[in-house]
């Protein structure tokens, strides 16, 4: 396992195995993870198609579980929580960046980003405070009572990134955030996660087979075939160091 | 608040079909509430009708209901004026009461002398005063009114008779009575002849009511047996033939006044009575009334058998056509029930299907289980209770206009036809139980796809397409 001078990593994945079963057939999606995330990074998980990379962010997002192994976010081992617990951890420890943006096509972008707040039951001061707040951070301040529907792909996204952020989650999950968006959005968007992330200092783990992310990273974990084949952390100021696992 | 919010929007979101599931709500709420003040006036009308008729209670001798159809007369009630007026002076009673009437029937044989026929009837000899103000009574405030009875300040020897006797004794024509079938055979063979001595007593009884011609009604001779066991005579004029509803009583009713109908049956004995017909202001104290009137006759007179019968007992037809009608009520609303139950069902199905990727979503952001079911069945419930309230309202709506419309209907066992009134403002637990209690079923019929929304995993969710 990798380790760190981090005194408290964000996620702490350790021996987690997972598959699913496809009619009668089990098939292993990820096998023997040891990864830590280091709190206030920015790391990308690469690899190609079918790798296993929405699996591992689903179980570092609690919204899965492993078949084997254990897995810690924010100090808390999630394999104890029930369901409802684990709604409440997400709600307050985490926040979600989808590739298809998933904002709540009834609400506008300004409602949108409100929701986490609404249900972690926020004042009305708090929510007022915060919301238009992210709203000018994601340069959508003029945009607050479209719908979804009436915005952009890059704009949706952004809207997403501030719905991810509002309630100061300890991480933030993207699940390959632009794949659905042209290059030059897609850049501009990665650009505004990177920002958002140095601003709040919040983790961010997002997944992308796009290589040419990788400048933008902290750490990179390379996965193929399920496995962890290699992690590059850049510590401060500093070129990449290699801490594949043996 | 915000679920509120959402449940709102998302309905509005699929206008055509959350429209559609409102008008089967609202259609269905409206039937049932239409059937219901169909029904309601059903029961307004008959009740109406038996009250001015009979009045809500009968005070009679134990028997006389199950045993004195045979011979009424031996069940008479002794001193009636006496019970009559210790009712009517009881001070836990007066408030309740507006009419204390005895009544005598009795059963006998009408002939028509000038045309040799003659037929067995069943007689009632009211108090004409009593009854007509018993005819006034309009508990319900329905369109309804009675024509004038017309025996009130007739002469003590007339008489009202049903068509079908007037049909049998050959009085159509003089009675003025339309559609009167006249028999294409002249037989004898219903007995309308009337025997030998029985003509010899009602030519007697003739001769001493005056000459003929003195009136231009046309008269009856009354035969029954009095109380003594001898036979006796009356002449009657018959004022009018009244249509009675149904055939069987049609065919032998004779109305008289009550001291024409006592001289026949008592004779010079002392007059009794076989009913006191009481009429209440309002039907709903009838229980209290009853029992407060047992008091009463317990104390009067403890030495008859009399007990109290409200028209519900006396009117078995009155109770099973009620409890049709309650029965067909509950048919419907359970057929409507079904219908709302799959139509919100499907509707919220197909919402749960289409939102997969949203409770996936939302889930991951933090929403507990209960709260999306929560959302879901907020939205059958909004469904349930727009379609029901609109539902409602519209039938308050076609029941102001029908009943302004004045239609009328012949409703089985009515003399004539009676308004068509649709009581659905005045039963208010119909009013308000209807739309709830399909608002209920609404909002259960969303619960099974909300509780599958519910239980939906996040990756799985999240992953559909």
């Amino acid at each position: 396992m990798t380790m760190s001078n981090d005194p408290q990593p964000v996620a702490l994945l350790s021996g987690v195995d997972k598959s699913y079963r496809l009619d009668a057939v089990e098939v292993p999606v990820l096998k023997r993870i040891e990864l830590l995330v280091r709190p206030g990074h920015f790391t990308v998980l690469l690899g190609p198609s079918g790798s296993g990379k929405t699996t591992l962010l689903n179980l570092l997002g609690c919204i899965d579980r492993p078949d084997c192994g254990s897995i810690t976010v924010a100090g808390c081992d999630i394999g104890s929580l029930n369901d409802d617990e684990l709604s409440d951890f997400r709600a307050k420890n985490i926040g979600f960046i989808f590739q298809n943006f998933n904002l709540l096509p009834v609400l506008s972008a300004y409602e949108n980003i409100e929701y986490p707040l609404l249900l972690a039951d926020a004042s009305a001061k708090v929510r007022g405070d915060r919301v238009p707040k992210l709203l000018e951070a994601v340069g959508l301040s003029d945009r607050a009572k479209n719908l979804p529907g009436q915005l952009s792909g890059g704009q949706r996204q952004r809207v997403a990134i501030a719905r991810a952020l509002v309630r100061k989650p300890k991480l933030v999950i993207a699940d390959e955030p632009t794949a659905n968006l042209d290059s030059r959005t897609g850049q501009a968007i990665l650009s505004l996660m990177r920002k958002m992330q140095r601003r709040y200092k919040i983790s961010f783990i997002f997944s992308s087979h796009d290589r040419s992310v990788i400048g933008a990273a902290d750490d990179t974990v390379h996965l193929q075939d399920g496995v962890i084949q290699r992690i590059r952390r850049r510590q401060a100021d500093a070129p990449f160091e290699d801490t594949s696992p043996s | 608040m915000i679920d509120l919010s959402i449940a709102v929007r998302n309905l509005l979101r699929n206008r055509r079909r959350s429209f559609a599931t409102f008008i089967a709500l609202a259609v269905g709420t409206s039937s049932v509430l239409l059937f219901g003040g169909f029904s309601a006036n059903i029961e307004a009308s008959l009740q109406t009708a038996y009250v001015r008729a009979g009045g809500h209670l009968q005070i009679q001798h134990r028997d006389f209901f199950l045993f004195g159809s045979g011979n009424p007369t031996a069940y008479g009630i002794q001193d009636d004026l006496k019970i009559i007026q210790a009712i009517r002076d009881d001070d836990s009673l007066r408030a309740d009461i507006t009419v204390v009437t005895p009544t005598l029937q009795f059963s006998g044989i009408a002939g028509n002398y000038d045309a040799g026929v003659s037929r067995t009837v069943i007689g009632i000899g009211v108090v004409a005063a009593d009854q007509s103000r018993m005819r006034a009574w309009n508990g319900y405030q329905l369109p309804q009114t009675d024509p004038p009875f017309v025996l009130d300040g007739a002469a003590s020897d007339a008489a009202i008779i049903g068509t079908g006797v007037a049909r049998v004794l050959q009085l159509c024509e003089s009675l003025q009575v339309s559609s009167c079938p006249k028999r294409t055979v002249q037989a004898a063979a219903d007995g309308a002849a009337i025997p030998a001595d029985i003509a010899a007593l009602a030519g007697a009884e003739r001769d001493a009511a005056g000459p003929r011609g003195a009136s231009n009604r046309p008269k009856i001779e009354l035969l029954a047996t009095n109380s003594g066991g001898t036979p006796n005579v009356v002449s009657a004029q018959v004022l009018k033939a009244e249509v009675q509803g149904f055939k069987e009583l049609d065919e032998v009713f004779v109305m008289l006044q009550m001291p024409q109908a006592q001289r026949l049956v008592y004779g010079r004995m002392q007059p009794q009575a076989t009913s006191v017909h009481v009429q209440l202001v309002h039907s709903d104290r009838i229980d209290q009334v009853k029992k407060n009137m047992a008091t009463v006759l317990e104390r009067v007179a403890p030495e008859q058998s009399l007990v109290v019968r409200d028209f519900g007992e006396l009117n078995p037809f009155y109770v099973q056509t009620i409890a049709m009608f309650g029965t067909l009520f509950g048919f419907i609303f359970v057929l409507i029930g079904v219908i709302v139950l799959f139509t919100v069902s499907n509707t919220m199905n197909t919402a749960v299907v289409e939102r997969t990727v949203e409770i996936g979503t939302i889930r991951a952001i933090g929403l507990r289980r209960s709260g999306v079911e929560r959302l879901f069945v907020l939205e059958g419930m909004m469904l349930g209770v727009a379609g029901a309230v609109s539902g409602a309202l519209f039938a308050l709506l076609v029941a102001a206009v029908i009943n302004q419309l004045g239609l009328t209907w012949l409703p089985p066992g009515s003399g004539g036809p009676l308004p068509l009134v649709l009581l659905v403002w005045n039963d208010k637990f119909m009013l308000l139980g209807t739309p709830l209690g399909l608002s209920l079923i609404a909002t259960l019929s969303a619960w099974w796809p909300a509780h599958r929304a519910s239980r939906l995993g996040i990756v799985d969710a999240l992953r559909h397409v």
